[in-house]
């Protein structure tokens, strides 16, 4: 029903848009309409690199470059038809998107919005100085301009044709924002290893991020080649990358934004083109206080005056609770008998430096059983943890789960073949909705791909509506029914443990790693917590946890390993290993007059 | 070709020695705060012609204008250059409060961009008193060519290898002896810690913007009489003195010296094969060292807490 709403609201919007064009033929209006709807276009995609996957490009003028100089040497030179022409523009752009994404997997943050500014530094230095292909500030004349029905288009027609670019773009981008790809795109930005370890590959999301955004700016720039049918180098410049990058900014995160900003700012720039001097100042002055004033932009401002509710947050739970039944089988469906061994470690070592939290360790997972974790304060059982799901790479030894090796595998990876686990300091993408995170969760399990969703079919639909009944029977599971609209990040402490757990959940892990699950939960959490650990062990899916707890650790464990100064120091039914000297002496020296009062000690204290 | 490759050195040390400088800049302020200046070609920009004008004013002048090369003494080019320093070290204060201070611990990257407005405002402002056009400044030890091995070199070359590297021994010295230096070590490795430990923060952060901008002015002076001062040399050369303290490893200062040294050798080298692929080479040898090598070739890896 919303669907049919959002569609009718744009289809009127553009045939207001497109009506001005019929009323006027005013060559400047027409003009400023254009230019509005080719930056519109530039910043839409733009915003799925910057507000969505967070990964801030200072560049983009050179992607633009790519599309304008592709359409005006593929026409000029080569006498391409301009649609084809055109059409190539945008592929060559995006070929050069994964260019500029490559160093974007190594370096984060400053680093890489200076090697972006790089990238458009170099495009900037190519087509000004290679004169015998680019023609420099010369440029290129006798670009030809798009057809409709063997006529060049006219002003009139160039704008209806970006609107109606910029409607297909607005569509596409928020059918595949509001699934399963805007919810990777932001895990990516807020919190990547949280992200990889529910399965998302980060590489892969940033580079689509990148490759997305170029080709939208590569359209944009052969569209003005091919309006003016004419290009130089003079296009070309910092601030062209600049001003891309205010748009979305100002505008601010929303599929709406880019809008906003496209509309103000082009309308700004066009009013404050007698004074280019002050063109740029105010450009300047634009980044430094739109930044004081409005962090989330115009988009931001607007939300915090008419805060919307999403659909599904509407959407009661009482009545259209699923039965949790058709989940849970699901989620034991892939467990295997009790008793096998799931996974083995051997000769696991890692040092860093003279520091060595992994020494030589061989541990073997029996499916079926909650295994604990423990030792004292720098044992190495987070790092252990942590070379399991595929974080750390070991130094040496030999990681085998169920039955293959995983050493050296990408985190994500791992994650897909049935291992999830949580984090011992939170990492829940915490400007997204309890439900949006459980979602992420179930990333893997969405099979629908890129193209169904970009074109809003059928099958993402119902993919998009299965994920978000699993995601609201695995909240019930564990009792956050009621919080699924919440923001993630706002909720108390025990509760954000246990949307993690969710969100783990989700990914249908056989194995699931639990860092500290208890730690700061008041008693009677952790009785509930018990029982959660319990029940989803009862599910089938084996369970390896981090806890310093030992009442804890006593009560719902099968097998205890027990870790110090990285080595293995004994493993055991619990009550073996409570009363085991070494384990003892591990957490409370070797002092022999306290030797016969610890194991009492042990027993019920928190250690 | 061995005189043409031993010219094609000392020029590139000269233009290093001026990347190293700005780089050095960044190193201070992001070991401090993690944070930097994006704007810093507009502050070397700045430098520059604040430094004309001085040297105008001495010499009786309007602050626009064209001087002649008698005009110019190395006394004047001292007061030039301790004016530069001083109004610099004031736009470092500036530049820390209007657009680091508010934005600092934010997500998003806000300093990246507001840094790079003030960059964009300087600009503008400095496109609006001195106008597009380049000013000549002659070099106080004139422009007669010396020879050296049969290679011809500026004489301004040389005194801008030797200020900077005194500078850098200087900044070397400071913060490896002194107690001043080891505050800014402290603060670098912990500022909490440093709080805690008596150290105010604050003012060895603002010291850390002063001397990025003074830096950042002084390689504007430095570099004017080779290439005249222009307001849009700013963007490029700031990203190669930052390709260097990437190269070189952005954490550790002698790798932001080693790393200017190095592309300014390898753009005069390229420069001498291929004039016009100056530019991609420094490119691709970034996507180099960030593949093989993502902390610079002196800097430390950091190992990430999960």
């Amino acid at each position: 029903m919303r669907q049919y709403k959002h569609l009718f609201g744009v289809v009127a919007f553009a045939a207001l848009v497109g009506l001005i064009p019929v009323i006027t033929d005013n060559g400047f209006y027409l003009k400023v309409l254009f230019l509005i709807g080719v930056n519109y276009l530039a910043a839409a995609g733009l915003n799925v690199l910057v507000g969505y996957a967070g990964q801030k490009s200072l560049g983009h003028a050179g992607l633009f470059a790519v599309g304008a100089y592709t359409a005006a040497l593929f026409t000029a030179k080569l006498g391409w038809n301009p649609w084809l022409a055109f059409a190539a523009a945008g592929a060559m752009a995006g070929l050069f998107g994964v260019v500029i994404a490559l160093p974007a997997l190594r370096v984060r943050g400053p680093a890489l919005a200076m090697v972006t500014i790089g990238f458009g530094v170099v495009v900037e230095k190519v087509v000004s100085e290679w004169q015998d292909v680019f023609a420099g500030q010369q440029g290129i004349y006798g670009v030809l301009p798009l057809t409709f029905a063997g006529q060049p288009l006219d002003a009139r027609q160039w704008v209806w044709l970006v609107l109606a670019l910029g409607v297909a773009a607005h569509l596409m981008l928020r059918f595949l924002l509001r699934g399963k790809y805007g919810r990777a795109f932001m895990a990516v930005n807020t919190a990547e290893v949280a992200a990889e370890s529910v399965g998302v590959s980060v590489y892969k999301y940033k580079v689509l991020a990148f490759v997305i955004s170029a080709v939208t700016c590569g359209f944009a720039g052969a569209l003005i080649t091919q309006q003016n049918q004419y290009i130089n180098s003079d296009f070309i410049t910092f601030n062209l990358s600049v001003f891309f990058l205010l748009i979305v900014l100002f505008g601010g995160r929303s599929v709406y934004g880019p809008l906003l900003g496209a509309v103000v700012l082009t309308l700004l720039d066009a009013f404050l083109a007698r004074w280019p001097g002050l063109q740029h100042f105010t450009y300047g002055a634009l980044l430094l206080f739109a930044l004081y004033a409005m962090p989330n932009g115009l988009s931001g401002a607007f939300a915090a005056l008419f805060r919307r509710i999403r659909w599904y947050e509407r959407r009661a739970v009482g009545p259209e609770r699923a039965p949790i039944g058709a989940w849970q089988s699901q989620a034991s469906g892939e467990a295997l008998a009790g008793g096998e061994v799931l996974l083995r470690t051997q000769g696991l070592y890692k040092a860093y430096g003279g520091v060595v939290p992994t020494n030589n360790l061989d541990i073997e997972i029996q499916s079926g059983h909650v295994h604990s974790l423990i030792g004292p304060n720098g044992a190495g059982k987070t790092t252990l943890l942590n070379i399991l799901s595929g974080i750390v790479p070991p130094s040496k030894g030999s990681i085998e789960f169920r039955g293959k090796s995983i050493v050296g595998q990408p985190v994500y990876r791992i994650c897909n073949l049935g291992l999830g686990r949580t984090f011992q300091n939170l990492k829940l993408f915490a400007d997204m909705s309890v439900i949006d995170n459980v979602k992420v969760g179930l990333h893997q399990h969405i099979r629908t791909g890129f193209w169904a969703y970009l074109l809003g079919l059928p099958a993402a639909a119902r993919d998009e509506a299965r994920a978000t009944e699993q995601a609201l029977q695995i909240l019930q599971f564990l009792g956050l029914q009621e919080h699924a609209r919440a923001l993630a990040g706002s909720l108390p402490y025990g509760l954000q443990r246990r949307v993690e757990l969710a969100r783990a959940l989700a990914t249908r892990p056989t194995l699931l790693l639990l860092d500290e699950p208890a730690a700061g939960l008041n008693p009677q959490e952790t009785a509930q917590l018990v029982e959660v650990i319990r029940s989803i062990r009862d599910l089938g899916i084996t369970i390896l946890l981090i806890e310093h707890h030992m009442d804890l650790v006593m009560a719902i464990s099968d097998h205890v390993i027990v870790l110090d100064y990285g080595e293995k120091i004994a493993e055991g039914a619990p009550l073996a290993v409570q009363g085991n000297p070494r384990v003892i002496a591990a957490y409370l020296g070797t002092d022999d007059e306290e030797e016969d009062a610890a194991p009492a000690a042990l027993g019920e204290s928190h250690v | 070709m061995a005189v043409s490759i031993l010219q094609a050195m000392f020029s590139g040390l000269a233009l290093g020695s001026i990347y190293a400088l700005v780089a050095l800049g960044f190193n201070i302020t992001h070991n401090t705060t993690k944070t930097f200046n994006f704007g810093q070609g507009e502050f070397l920009v700045a430098g520059a012609f604040i430094a004309v004008s001085v040297l105008l004013l001495l010499a009786g002048h309007d602050f626009k204008g064209s001087l002649q090369q008698a005009e110019v003494t190395l006394a004047r080019y001292g007061l030039s250059l301790i004016a530069t320093v001083v109004i610099m070290g004031l736009l470092g204060v500036v530049v820390y409060y209007a657009a680091i201070r508010p934005f600092i611990g934010q997500g998003g990257l806000a300093w990246v961009m507001s840094t790079i407005g003030f960059g964009i405002i300087i600009q503008n402002i400095a496109l609006a008193i001195w106008g597009p056009s380049p000013m000549v400044m002659p070099s106080p030890l004139g422009s007669e060519v010396l020879r050296i091995g049969g290679a011809g070199v500026l004489p301004q070359e040389i005194l801008v290898l030797c200020v900077s590297i005194a500078l850098m021994l200087c900044l070397d010295v400071v913060m490896r002896k002194t107690r001043l230096g080891k505050a800014v070590r402290a603060v670098a490795q912990s500022s909490s810690a440093a709080t805690l430990m008596g150290i105010n923060v604050t003012a060895i952060v603002v010291l850390a913007f002063v001397v990025s901008a003074s830096l950042a002015g002084i390689a504007g002076l430095l570099i004017a009489p080779i290439t005249t001062a222009s307001v849009f040399m700013g963007l490029t050369l700031a990203l190669k003195a930052f390709s260097s303290a990437i190269v070189g490893g952005l954490s550790n200062p002698r790798g932001c010296m080693l790393g200017g040294f190095l592309l300014g050798l390898i753009e005069a080298m390229v420069g001498l094969w291929h004039a016009e692929l100056r530019e991609i080479s420094i490119f691709l040898l970034i996507i180099f060292v960030l593949v093989l090598k993502p902390e610079g070739l002196l800097g430390q890896r950091v190992v990430e807490k999960v």
